[in-house]
């Protein structure tokens, strides 16, 4: 048999694919690595710059120090003064930097422990439930949270798992963050914009002054109907 | 390079990856304190040749070949310390006729989409560690880690060929666990 022929006889089957796709899952699978990190910082400590090589720095250089710390203290100020548009694009980068563990996340089991969790580093964070007083929305399991900041701007993330797919809430002020001019669906009286990257698809609607954003690799029906399912 | 710029080269670009790392350790071994170990055992060796790390190329690839290095050190020692059993000796992969002579029980998987969906991560997991180290580290970097043949190849040392044969039993195996997890 020809190494040719050889190839050809793993070509993936629809069983494979299937195994392939479901052990891909796994990669959203949150680990914690607080013991880990503890471990590798008692090893290698992050340089800290010497006090003495500040202060013996010339005043000219810190004159001009100031004058760009001022500056674009400025640009900050004059850029996060009102609500900015988080692009879709920028979005499914979250989602993509989440699932593949880029970010440090909280590992959580609960909306509660995630609504903890985002409390302790944001007391303002807007908060995630259940419906009906349950802690978890149906068919959803709560994985992991954690802060993000885009254009300047705090926002709450909670990773969940539904349908097997992971699937990224991210919530903000609707003084930070605003909709974009997207296709709008209306259920139940709200109206949702809908965003497609690549193979993601998110959903976007504003509820009690919180702007909210679901992404995954959902349709987007499925999508609205979490976010029906959610309370904000 | 100096020590601060060793350490900020490392905490700039390996360490955004640890977790994958932890992730692959704790599907490697069995116990959380043996993953924790390799993992820091990994990150510490990546360290010490954070200069031979070209900045331009793939961190996650460049610390995934030290954690099957790492892995392999420590099966060697471990064989060593029982008795100089040498790794060409160790069940790192089991002959075809031995591992498996169907392809997973496959005429019950009808609609192996919903069946797998079926399975918690836990399920899969376990199906995995039951798998030997080989297939099993082929496993973990082609579809859990979702690297494509010729990556996962230069990893393991080994033909692309090899990777897409042991790829193919490897997704069998893991049916026949689940199988027989769903008889129980």
């Amino acid at each position: 048999m020809t190494t040719n022929q050889e190839h050809d006889d793993f070509e993936e089957s629809a069983l494979d694919k299937a195994t392939s796709r479901r052990l891909s899952k796994l990669r959203t699978v949150p680990v914690d690595t607080s013991h880990l990190d503890r471990l590798i910082r008692t090893q290698i400590p992050r340089a800290e710059q010497s006090p003495m090589r500040i202060w013996i720095r010339p005043l000219r250089a810190l004159a001009a120090s100031v004058a760009i710390v001022a500056l674009i203290g400025a640009l900050l100020l004059s850029w996060s003064a009102g609500p900015v548009m988080a692009s879709a694009v920028q979005m499914a980068q979250v989602h993509k930097d989440l699932i593949a563990g880029r970010l440090p996340v909280e590992k959580v089991d609960s909306i509660e422990q995630a609504n903890q969790s985002l409390a302790a580093q944001w007391p303002d964070s807007p908060q995630l439930s259940g419906v009906s007083g349950n802690q978890q929305p149906p068919a959803a399991h709560v994985m992991a949270c954690c802060m993000k900041s885009v254009k300047n701007k705090k926002m709450a993330c909670v990773l969940l798992q539904s349908n097997n797919l992971p699937v990224t809430v991210t919530m903000a002020n609707s003084s930070d963050v605003k909709l974009p001019s997207a296709p709008v669906i209306v259920r139940d009286g709200f109206s949702y914009r809908v965003e497609t990257v690549g193979k993601l698809n998110m959903v976007m609607t504003e509820r009690n002054d919180r702007w909210i954003c679901l992404i995954a690799e959902l349709p987007s029906d499925q999508l609205v109907n979490l976010a029906k399912s959610l309370q904000f | 390079m100096d020590q601060q710029e060793a350490t900020k080269r490392f905490y700039d670009l390996i360490w955004p990856h640890r977790s994958v790392v932890l992730r692959i350790a704790q599907m490697m071994t069995r116990r959380l304190h043996e993953a924790e170990d390799l993992a820091q055992d990994t990150l510490m060796k990546a360290f010490k040749a954070i200069e031979q790390f070209d900045p331009q190329s793939d961190a996650k690839k460049w610390l995934l070949s030290i954690l099957r290095n790492a892995r392999i050190d420590r099966i060697r020692a471990s064989a060593s310390s029982a008795g100089n059993v040498s790794l060409d000796q160790l069940p790192m992969e089991i002959e075809d006729s031995q591992e498996t002579s169907h392809s997973g029980g496959d005429e019950n998987w009808n609609d192996p989409r919903r069946m797998l969906e079926q399975f918690s991560d836990r399920d899969m997991i376990a199906a995995l560690q039951d798998l030997s180290e080989e297939i099993r580290w082929t496993l973990l970097l082609v579809d859990v880690e979702g690297l494509d043949h010729h990556e996962a190849a230069a990893i393991l040392n080994v033909p692309v060929g090899t990777i897409k044969s042991r790829a193919h039993r490897g997704r069998a195996m893991v049916r026949q666990s689940l199988l027989a997890v769903s008889r129980r």
